[in-house]
Parts: structure tokens; C-alpha cells; sequence
């Protein structure tokens, strides 16, 4: 047959080609992008790059990556391959059961595979971290191995084998010098291939993870809800050059081991199989040096820790430094993507955390639910010495007595509109079901979020159980659902930004930001009514590190501190020592971030619902979501 | 081979950590997934979680599920056969091109990859402003099944090809030319004989496309805007939003099903090959 | 002689630069058994493939029949191929591998199901119709290809290796069952083989080839008495291939010895090479033969003894019937008739070409 590619050939492997790296180059891209939001391109930096050096979360996710993939590979590669090795010595009825044990986690859901786990661990009482996680990668790994291993083993004859036991060698001796150097290169294969499978594994992970614990994966996907950091762009990319740079060394290797192997036909086999195991060998090796550079908390986990929980991107990286310096205790710190999610987790081990940062009506569902600990106000002279007497009222309508939560932020959830894009004044929450602006409405992700908007529309109380009421709005969402475009939580700052869309319900505290980004954005509180939000610090009532938690809700009410987070997440503060001190006149008299009294009472704060509002909130919300 | 391990016990004793691993990891799992799919709170038996798959909002979830996975197995299918030719004649060894093309993605995080395609198919994506620029019309595909289609095919895609190479590599070449020999022109060719010779290559590559397309959670989530629901993200809800552990279970055991019948079908057609 | 089936004319081929054809050209007769024989590398599979249309020739054409067929593709083409290791579909059962050519050609049942138990009893594998390729010997996979392909009753059938797989004792076996299957279907076959016993064995008509060429075409009988060049001695046989000077007609000087023999034309004073076969080394003792020797070396080889013998500074290879130990002191005599003279090679060229088997 003719050997040459044909040009019809040639531009179809291009455009698969292009397609496959499209996404790469602009992750690449992105990591050098100025702007944090990566719908903008906001010039050229090597920021994150450096920045990279003392981002330990990313660092840890990555190490904790590297070192499940190892470890994993390691175990399941002997147990694989001492599996394979003995089955060929079965019946072949006893193998064909056994592979198809083996076969269950290939050919399974992931997502199944993941949550049977996760109810095995926790049945089990088992606490989920790097073990359960480890556990997990070793059970999918297993297959891989095995599928390498076993059809090689089955084309090696015993005859060597046994002609070294009858010499007289031990069995694991004879096996090491016969057996063993033929399996090599299909060990090698299965190995590489679990160890890739291990590093891009996100659903069996994410399920059998538990606090405090990430891994790239996880991480990414917590951070994708609200805009991923450029600093783990900047770590792909590193990543990807790395992994290139190899594959490109051994190939070149491999060619020249090819060349000899032409000139010295007997000799070269070896040589062949040699320069594969060296490059094997200094790939293992530059991934362990990536990880003693990478290295974090994995096994250095000190005697005094603070677990928390926080929403995503609420709060200043460095503040974190700060404390971990000057109190010696190390936080792990986890971040959810809405209230619900933090109570699911919470709800399944209540020890997993020792703090949490939940809004108002989560905070009464959990004081309702005796998830929570009184607070020893004594150990937190600052949360009563900074923090506004109004919020601590504010604060009764959920925590009547002021025993459990210490206001953190606090704002108003409104609209966000694109002036260019959206012409009339905005006044009203009937815009976002106005047919003009079908694909350019964001909605939150959130079942309370949603559900205030359509019950304030109807000028209904934003906490109705009424299910009649709640029946209204559902039917108003569903008919509002072909409008909409997404119903996304922190992204809707990035794609506002990026001119994605012309409208968005949005928190107050992300107004100042993304008006800074894309000064067409305008933030406009309905005249109906909308919600005020309060979120609070509460201690776990089964904490064990309650005196730590404290501690920590102690320094982010120093006026310092609480500045820093406001600078930095743009969240308005109930700090009035704070509030004093921000310098942009602006932004201290800003009408968003401190809206007037006049705003306010036009606004309520969201209560519990308690559990049968809770399953009409869930059930309706189930029918929005499926009514596309 | 049986010679290897005269004793049985001897065999038995090497394979036994992996016994006792899949019988802990592997079976007791599935076990718990069907306890609590089948019993409600009180530990009674019932079948309510998996009837429940006939609520209206979860068999939508399913059925969309399902035609996504099988647009997705098709279009991958499509792309990969003629690709797989193409390696497959011009015996690019799957060293060095396929690793290239499809294993190196792979070390981009495959959350990262998927959300990178957020960037390309916006509005204001990068795609659309290519397009822009080439005065051609837009698409808007972002938050469509459309978007959540090429996520799945993208990162699937290799899951598709490797099998099919694999198997049209292994073909002699003159079995190719045996049957041009015969009188046979290219479409008959490839019809009675490329075709059916790799068949088990093709089960392979349908079934790691397939189950993965049904079951993601992730690829909908951030290429359909959250909403549109797959049967995946429905049973993950139940684990990490609402917290219904039965009822999660219960829609599990509905995927199994899809998953066994897989199964069912690919061992019927390794059975024929042997 | 009989009617010309197929003529190749200036065929010049190369793969990546490297010349694999020369300008080739050969005529082949209807109802011929033709092998073309070579080593690795010389040629001949791509002259194979050119006549079967997988390869099309850079230049030079195919005349099948009186027909151009340089470009008609493989399928359109009135002849078929048996592969080497077979090329059997394993997908298809032995029946419907042998009816893959007829369903084509949208055969009658009944006649596809006549077609199949003539084949198979012609190649001895009646009853095997239900079987899977793969659990026949290769031998038996081996009949099976040239059933499926004579079923098409092509006019010429065309034979790629087909015994390279096969171990000898099979190979003999099937040597002659090509033979007789050949008497039988009255049709021609070209043969593609590297082995020299082969050819001899099978063919009407053997044509060598090295590094592009056409070395020499004849009978089996032409190309071991008379090779017309080295390589083609070298190639069929053993040889005693010695430089040499054709002194004038009938007188040819070897190792400085003249010996009579029965060529001319070559000129006077002309440097040629001569071939001696084995055989053809007569021992005579010591004082009645041209050049003197010791025998250095002897096998016992069944039929005859096979020796090395110092004469002359070269070390010649006899066959003989009678035993000479080693260290026995001999004089070497050659009958003029079993003196082969050739010229030397026209150029180096031909021996230059480092030509891969393609």
C-alpha cells in the first residue's frame, strides 16, 4: 500500500489534533494572564507562577496528588502482579470469577464505584482523609495492572521456571531470574497507566475524601464554582512541559537505543529495555524531587490544628499566614460552594470540622439541629469589643440569644446588570423574567437564593412555607428556566465580567469587584425587597479543637485583620472598626457595600425553614432544575 | 502454566491479598450500595429509591443521560474510526503519536481541560471571537446539551481510539489485500471484512465511552451552567446536597442495570472472538 | 512456445528514494509455472505485487491478456493471490472464506456450495467447511488460501512464499501438491520464492533476480548448468565461482593453470569468471590431474562426501562419491564441458545498490 499520509488525512489529524490541544494552550495561556478572571485578558505575568511557591494549598493538593498516585501505583502494582501471576496457576473457572471481580471497577461508574466506597468507610466509622482516599485509588488501580500483566504472563512458558527449580533454586529466586525479567515491560506499562489513571482521577476521589483533604482534583472542582485560581493554571502548565520534556527524552533515548540496537542486534534488546526502565526510573525520580519541593502537610501534620470550613474565596490567603504564624496552630482549611453542601458534610460527621462559616438561616437550621456550641465569649474579647451592636440584633433573628455565631460579612443579594447591554433602569426582579434577555439571565445555584428572588417578585416573604406560595414560584422558575443561561454561584462574577451575560443575581460584596473589572456593571437592590444576609463563625458542637476555633474567630475580629479580608474579598465588613479605617472614601460611603436604612428595611434576613420547608424547598427546586 | 504452582494452596497463598482486597473494596461496597438502595431509614426492605427513577424529574434526568452518552459514543465513534485508520495504515506506532495526541492531555487535570472549554465556547469565548474575526456567524452552545456533548466526546475521545487502533493494527495487511484480491472494492472490504475484524476493538471503545458519558456529573455541572440535570448529577445531589443516602443508592442500582447489560453484552462478544 | 499472458515492460519502482525495480522486463506465458527467485531484497515480491495491483509501477506497463491493467485495481484484475501466512479472514468460517470471492460476484447458493466442496476436496480438507481458521495447521491454513483463491478460476494464480511458513517436511508435501494442483487446473502460476530447491523443484520457467534485475530467465535445467553470471551460480547451488583469464577460444587460464573448455567470443587475454560445480571437481591422485592439492576438510553427506581441497590458493568444494581423508595429496581435473565461463560483471553498480526487501 502507499505510504505516504494523504493531505485529506493530514488535515483531518490536525483538526483532531487542534481539538484535543485547544483546551491545553489556553489553560496556558490563562497561567500567564494578568487578570484574575479569566474571561478577561489582562496582560502579561509571571505572577502566579511565583506566586506558586507559597501557595501551600495548591502545593499541598499537588503533593497529596503526587504521593496517592505513588503510593497507589506501588501497591497495586505488587498486588496486581502477584494476583496475575497466581491466577494463571488456577482453574480456569476459579479465573474467569476472579477477573470478573477484577473487571467490576473498570467497566463500573465511577461515581458508583465512589460512593460504594464512601459507604464502606463510613459504616466502618472509618475517617476519611489521605487512607480512604489511598484505599480507593488502589482498588481502581488493581485492574489496570492486572489487564497489563496477566495476557503477558499467560505467553510465558513455565519451562524456564521449572528448569531453574530443578537446578535447584528456591521458587522466589527462580521466579526473579525467569519469570520476572519477561513480566517487566508489561509491569512497567500497567504501573504507568495506573499511576496516570491515579493523577486525573476526580469522582472516586471527591467521594472518598473527607475534610481538609485535596487533592488537584477536588481542588480544582471546588474552586471551578466560583472562578479557578490562575496559580493552578500556572502548575498545569508546569506540569504539562514537565511531562512533555520526558516524553520527548525518551523518545530520543529510545531512537538512539534503536541505533544501537541495529549495530549490536543481540546486545540491544537489553540495552532497549534498560534505557526504558532508566527513563522509567528518572521519571519517578524527578516526580519524587517535584514532591520534596512540593512538600506540605501529608506528614508533618502538627498536634495543634483548626479545621475550617468557609465558603469559597472569603477570606485573605495571607490572613491564614498570619495566624498560623503568630498562634503556631495549622489550619486546614476547606471551602464549600453553598450552605447546603456545608450542612450535608457537616450532617455526616459532625467532627470533620471545628468551625464554620454558614449564613443566617443555615446557622438556625444548625442551632435547630444541636449541631452548634455555645460560645465562651470570654475567649473572644474582639467579636464583642469591634463588631457592631446592630449586627448582634440583626444576628437574633437567627440566633435569638446571641450564644453561637459571630458576624463575619454581611450584604444584600440584588442584581447585577451590564449597562451596555441592558438599557432601562432596573428596578424590579420582573426584568430577569423578561423574554428580551432570553440566554443573558444568571441565576444562583443556590435553592434560597432562587426561591427569594421568584417569592420577592410576588411580593411574598422570602421565608414562606406557604406551599401554595412556594407552588407559585416553582411554576414562575420553570417558565423562567428557558431564560436562563446558567444557574452558577461565584461564577456569575467572571462571566458579568467577561460580558457573558446581561443580567445576574449577585451578592452584594462582589459589586465592588466587578465593578472594578467591567465598570459597565451596575448593582441595583429591586425595589420588592431582597434578602440581608448575615454570615457568622460558629463552633461545631462536636469540635476537638474548640479552643482553636475560638482563637481563630478572635484574630479576624481584629480591625487589621478584618480590613485585610475586606480589601481583599470586597465583602462588606460588620467590623466598625474596620469600616473606619478603609481609606478609599468611595468604597467606605458605598452605597453597595453599606447600603442605607432605607434599602435595609426593604430587605429581610432568611430563617430556618425547618425540615418539612427544607423538602418543599427540595422538591421544588429538583422540578426547576429538571425543567429544561 | 499450571505447573507453575504445583500446590494450588501455594497459588492461593500469593493471590490472597488481592482476594481479600476485592472482596473488601470491590464486593462489600456494592453490597452496601444495594442494602441501602433497597431499605429505607428503618432498614425495611423496600423498592420506593428505585422506582423512584420513574419520577418525572429523575427519569428526564435519565433519559437525557441517555441520549447525551449515545450522541457522545457516536460522534467519538465516528471521529476515532477514520483516525484509527489513518494510524493504523500509516503505522504510527502507538508509542509515539497516540501517547502524544491523547495519554499527554491526560496530565491536565481533567477538570481543568473541561473548564477550559468554558473559555473557548463562551459567548465571548475564544472560539467565537475567531469566528468573529473571520466576519463567520457565532455559536452559542455554552450551557446547551451541545456544550455538555463536546465535553464528553473530548474527554472520552481516547477511550474510543485506543481499542479501535489497536485492533486495526493488529490486522495483516494482506488480509486487506486478500479480499481486494477477491474482487471486492473498497466499501466491500471494508464492509465484510476491516469492519467485522474489529468489532471487539469497537465493544471495547463503546463501552468506556458509553458508561463514563452516562454516569459524569462533572462535565454537565460546568459546560451545562448547572442546569441541566444528568441522571449523574442527580444521584450526586443526593450524596452532597440533600443528603438522601437511600434514594442515591437506589438510582445507583438504575445505573448498575445500564452497566450489567453493558457488560452482558461485551463478554457475548469476547465469547464469539474467542 | 505458447501464447504470451502477461508482458512487463520498463517497470521501474522505488520506495523512498531507493530504486527497488530497474526498468524490468518479462513476458509470461499462458499455462507456465514461473518463479521468480531471488534473495531478500531483490525484487521480486514488488514485481508480485505490480502484477496483483497493490503496487502501481512509477514506470512501465502491465499487459495482461493484451490488455493495459497498470492501473486497474486489484479487485477488477482476472487473477488471484495466495498471501503469505495466508491471510485467512478469522472472522469467517473455511466455507465462507472460500465463498468470499463468488458472494462478490453475486453467486447462486447452489453454485457457491458446489464451488466450496470442489475446492476443498481438490486441496484434501473435505468436511472442514464449518471450521475456524484458527484452529487449522498452518498447512492446512495454507490449502484453505489457495482454495478461497482458485475457486475465482483466475487465469493465473499468484503465489507470494506460500511455504515459508511450513516446516520442511510439510514444505516437500506441498511441493508437490502445487505440482499436481497446477496439472490440474491447467493455469498459469507465478511463484515468488528465495529458495533454490524450490524453483528447481517446481518450475517450468525460473527467472532470478538480484537488487532490481532480471539475472537470468530459463528452464530449471538453463539456470544451474549455464548460470550466466556469479551471482546466479552462487545463488543456485554450490559453486567453485573463481576469477579468471579467457586466454583465447577454448582455453581458459584458472589459478595460473590453463584449462581446455568449450567457450568463445569471450576474446583474448579477457579476465572472466568461471563456475565449477562440486560435482564436476573429478580427484585424481597426484601426477594425473592439472592442478595439485590436499584435501582439508570432508563431511559425510549420505549420497556423496562433500570436501574442501588446498589447490591452487583456493579452496575448492568437491562432491564425490569416493572418499579422500584429510591430508591425502590430489591433482584436480575438470572435464572442458563442466567449465562454465561468464563474463564478469558489466558495472559495479549492481552490486552497489543496497536494495531492502519490500
Amino acid at each position: 500500500m502507499n505510504n505516504k499520509i494523504r493531505p485529506a488525512e493530514k488535515i483531518y489529524m490536525a483538526i483532531i489534533f487542534l481539538f484535543m490541544y485547544a483546551p491545553i494552550v489556553t489553560l496556558i495561556v490563562l497561567s500567564f494572564n494578568k487578570s484574575k478572571s479569566r474571561a478577561k485578558w489582562g496582560g502579561f505575568t509571571f505572577q502566579w507562577y511565583l506566586n506558586l511557591v507559597h501557595d501551600s494549598e495548591v502545593l499541598n493538593a499537588m503533593a497529596n496528588t503526587l504521593i496517592i498516585a505513588l503510593i497507589a501505583t506501588i501497591v497495586s502494582t505488587l498486588i496486581g502482579t502477584a494476583a496475575s501471576v497466581a491466577l494463571t496457576g488456577m482453574k480456569r473457572r476459579t479465573r474467569s470469577l476472579i477477573m470478573g471481580v477484577t473487571n467490576i471497577p473498570m467497566i463500573n461508574a465511577d461515581i458508583v464505584t465512589g460512593i460504594s466506597l464512601m459507604l464502606l468507610f463510613k459504616i466502618l466509622h472509618f475517617d476519611a482523609g489521605f487512607v480512604t482516599v489511598l484505599i480507593a485509588h488502589i482498588t481502581f488501580n488493581i485492574p489496570y495492572v492486572m489487564l497489563s500483566v496477566l495476557p503477558r504472563m499467560k505467553t510465558i512458558s513455565p519451562a524456564v521456571y521449572e528448569a531453574a527449580l530443578d537446578l535447584g533454586a528456591e521458587p522466589f529466586f527462580a521466579f526473579r531470574k525467569t519469570i520476572l525479567p519477561d513480566l517487566t515491560p508489561a509491569i512497567i506499562s500497567g504501573a504507568l497507566m495506573a499511576f496516570t489513571m491515579s493523577i486525573d482521577d476526580f469522582i472516586i476521589t471527591y467521594f472518598t475524601k473527607g475534610s481538609g483533604f485535596d487533592t488537584l482534583s477536588t481542588k480544582i472542582y471546588s474552586e471551578v464554582k466560583r472562578g479557578i485560581r490562575p496559580e493552578i493554571y500556572a502548575l498545569s502548565a508546569i506540569i504539562f512541559v514537565v511531562v512533555l520534556v520526558l516524553l520527548l527524552l525518551s523518545d530520543r533515548m529510545k531512537v538512539r537505543g534503536s541505533k544501537i540496537a541495529d549495530r549490536a542486534r543481540n546486545a540491544g534488546n537489553v540495552k532497549l529495555k534498560r534505557i526504558g526502565i532508566a527513563v522509567a526510573i528518572s521519571a519517578a525520580s524527578i516526580a519524587i524531587i517535584l514532591m520534596a519541593l512540593a512538600f506540605g502537610g501529608v506528614f508533618t501534620k502538627k498536634s495543634t490544628q483548626v479545621f475550617v470550613y468557609n465558603a469559597g474565596e472569603y477570606i485573605d490567603p495571607e490572613v491564614i499566614e498570619l495566624f498560623q504564624e503568630e498562634t503556631g496552630i495549622e489550619v486546614v482549611y476547606d471551602e464549600f460552594e453553598s450552605n447546603e453542601i456545608m450542612y450535608a458534610k457537616v450532617a455526616a460527621d459532625g467532627a470533620a470540622y471545628d468551625i464554620l462559616c454558614p449564613s443566617d438561616y443555615m446557622i438556625a437550621k444548625l442551632i435547630d439541629n444541636d449541631m452548634l456550641m455555645k460560645l465562651d465569649w470570654s475567649a473572644i474579647p474582639n467579636a464583642k469589643k469591634y463588631i457592631g451592636e446592630q449586627y448582634y440584633q440583626s444576628a437574633t433573628a437567627f440566633d435569638p440569644a446571641n450564644e453561637y455565631a459571630v458576624p463575619y460579612c454581611w450584604g444584600t443579594v440584588g442584581i447585577l446588570y451590564n449597562k451596555e447591554m441592558v438599557q432601562e433602569p432596573v428596578t424590579s426582579w420582573n426584568v430577569l423574567w423578561d423574554p428580551k434577555y432570553r440566554g443573558e439571565i444568571l441565576m444562583q445555584d443556590s435553592i434560597r437564593d432562587a426561591f427569594m428572588v421568584a417569592l420577592a417578585r410576588r411580593g411574598y416573604s422570602i421565608n414562606s412555607t406557604d406551599p401554595a406560595e412556594i407552588d407559585t414560584a416553582t411554576q414562575d422558575l420553570i417558565e423562567q428556566a428557558p431564560l436562563v443561561q446558567a444557574y452558577v454561584i461565584d461564577q456569575v462574577r467572571d462571566k458579568m465580567i467577561g460580558d457573558e451575560a446581561a443580567l445576574g443575581v449577585i451578592y452584594s460584596g462582589e459589586a465592588i469587584y466587578t465593578k472594578r473589572e467591567n465598570e459597565n456593571l451596575e448593582y441595583v437592590i429591586p425595589d420588592e425587597g431582597s434578602n440581608v444576609w448575615i454570615d457568622g463563625w460558629c463552633v461545631t458542637r462536636e469540635a476537638r479543637n474548640a479552643d482553636n476555633a475560638l482563637k481563630w474567630i478572635d484574630f479576624l475580629c481584629r480591625p487589621e485583620i478584618a480590613l485585610m479580608n475586606f480589601e481583599y474579598i470586597t465583602y462588606s465588613t460588620p467590623n466598625i472598626a474596620a469600616q473606619e479605617m478603609i481609606e478609599d472614601e468611595d468604597i467606605r460611603n458605598s452605597k453597595v457595600a453599606f447600603p442605607d436604612d432605607e434599602t435595609l428595611s426593604r430587605c429581610d434576613t432568611y430563617i430556618s425553614l425547618g425540615e418539612e420547608g427544607d423538602r418543599l424547598y427540595n422538591e421544588a427546586w429538583k422540578k426547576v432544575k429538571s425543567a429544561n | 502454566m499450571s505447573k507453575m504452582f504445583r500446590d494450588r494452596r501455594k497459588a492461593g497463598a500469593v493471590a490472597s491479598p488481592y482476594f481479600a482486597w476485592a472482596l473488601i473494596f470491590i464486593l462489600v461496597p456494592l453490597a452496601m450500595i444495594l442494602w441501602y438502595g433497597l431499605t429505607d431509614d428503618s432498614g425495611a426492605f423496600t423498592l420506593v429509591h428505585i422506582a423512584a427513577i420513574a419520577q418525572p424529574e429523575h427519569m428526564k434526568a435519565l433519559l437525557l443521560a441517555l441520549e447525551l452518552a449515545i450522541i457522545s459514543t457516536v460522534i467519538c465513534f465516528l471521529l476515532a474510526y477514520p483516525l484509527g485508520m489513518i494510524l493504523a495504515k500509516n503505522k504510527m506506532s502507538s508509542a509515539g503519536i497516540i501517547t502524544t495526541i491523547f495519554i499527554l492531555p491526560m496530565w491536565m487535570n481533567f477538570l481543568l481541560r473541561t473548564f477550559s472549554w468554558m473559555t473557548l465556547l463562551e459567548n465571548h469565548g475564544v472560539i467565537n471571537g475567531v469566528l468573529e474575526f473571520l466576519h463567520l456567524p457565532t455559536i452559542h452552545v455554552i450551557n446547551t446539551p451541545g456544550a455538555i456533548v463536546i465535553g464528553m466526546v473530548y474527554n472520552f475521545l481516547p477511550f474510543m481510539i485506543m481499542p479501535i487502533y489497536n485492533s486495526l493494527a493488529k490486522i495483516d495487511e494482506n488480509v486487506i489485500n486478500a479480499a481486494r484480491d477477491l474482487g471486492a472494492n473498497s466499501v466491500q472490504t471494508f464492509l465484510r471484512v476491516t469492519l467485522p475484524l474489529t468489532v471487539p476493538g469497537i465493544i471495547s471503545g463503546v463501552t468506556m465511552v458509553f458508561i463514563p458519558a452516562l454516569t459524569t456529573f462533572a462535565i454537565s455541572t460546568m459546560l451545562g451552567g448547572s442546569k441541566i440535570l444528568l441522571i449523574g448529577n442527580v444521584i450526586e445531589q443526593e450524596f452532597t446536597l440533600t443528603y438522601d443516602w437511600h434514594l442515591g443508592s437506589g438510582l445507583s442500582i438504575v445505573l448498575m442495570i445500564f452497566i450489567v447489560v453493558n457488560m452482558i453484552v461485551s463478554a457475548i462478544s469476547e465469547k464469539k472472538d474467542e | 512456445m505458447s501464447k504470451e499472458l502477461i508482458t512487463l515492460s520498463h517497470i521501474s519502482k522505488s520506495f523512498d528514494g531507493q530504486l527497488i525495480l530497474d526498468d524490468l522486463n518479462l513476458v509470461i506465458h499462458e499455462n507456465e509455472f514461473v518463479t521468480l527467485l531471488g534473495p531478500s531484497g531483490c525484487g521480486k515480491t514488488t514485481t508480485l505485487r505490480i502484477i496483483g495491483g497493490f503496487e502501481t509501477p512509477d514506470q512501465g506497463k502491465v499487459i495482461f491478456d493484451g490488455m493495459d491493467i497498470t492501473a486497474l485495481a486489484p479487485n477488477k484484475r482476472q487473477l488471484n493471490t495466495v498471501f503469505q501466512k495466508y491471510a485467512l479472514f478469522t472472522h469467517m468460517d473455511i466455507a465462507d472464506n472460500i465463498a468470499f470471492g463468488l458472494r462478490i460476484k453475486n453467486k447462486s447458493d447452489q453454485y457457491i456450495k458446489d464451488k466450496i466442496s470442489y475446492a476443498l476436496k481438490l486441496v484434501n480438507l473435505e468436511g472442514y467447511e464449518h471450521r475456524m481458521p484458527d484452529s487449522l495447521s498452518g498447512g492446512q491454513q495454507q490449502r484453505i488460501a489457495i482454495a478461497r483463491a482458485i475457486v475465482n478460476e483466475p487465469k493465473v494464480l499468484l503465489l507470494d512464499e506460500p511455504l515459508g511458513a511450513l516446516d520442511l517436511k510439510l514444505r516437500q508435501d506441498m511441493q508437490y501438491e502445487l505440482i499436481r494442483l497446477k496439472r490440474e487446473l491447467g493455469i498459469t502460476f507465478i511463484y515468488v520464492t528465495h529458495d533454490q530447491e524450490e524453483a528447481l523443484t517446481m518450475s517450468d520457467h525460473i527467472v532470478v533476480m538480484n537488487q532490481g534485475y532480471i539475472q537470468q530467465e530459463g528452464s530449471p535445467e538453463d539456470i544451474y548448468n549455464e548460470p550466466e553470471n556469479a551471482f546466479v551460480a552462487d545463488f543456485i547451488g554450490d559453486s567453485n565461482i573463481i576469477s579468471a583469464t579467457m586466454v583465447k577460444d577454448e582455453l581458459v587460464r584458472i589459478l595460473g593453470t590453463e584449462f581446455p573448455c568449450v567457450d568463445k567470443g569471450f576474446g583474448e587475454e579477457k579476465p572472466v569468471d568461471v563456475v565449477i560445480r562440486p560435482e564436476d571437481v573429478e580427484l585424481v591422485p597426484r601426477g594425473q590431474g592439472r592442478i595439485s592439492g590436499v584435501v582439508s576438510h570432508i563431511i559425510f553427506k549420505g549420497v556423496h562426501y562433500e570436501m574442501e581441497v588446498q589447490a591452487g590458493g583456493f579452496e575448492w568444494l568437491v562432491h564425490s562419491t569416493k572418499e579422500s581423508p584429510v591430508g591425502t595429496e590430489v591433482d584436480i581435473r575438470v572435464d572442458p564441458f563442466n567449465i562454465q565461463v561468464m563474463n564478469k560483471p558489466a558495472s559495479e553498480d549492481e552490486q552497489a545498490l543496497g536494495v531492502e526487501d519490500v
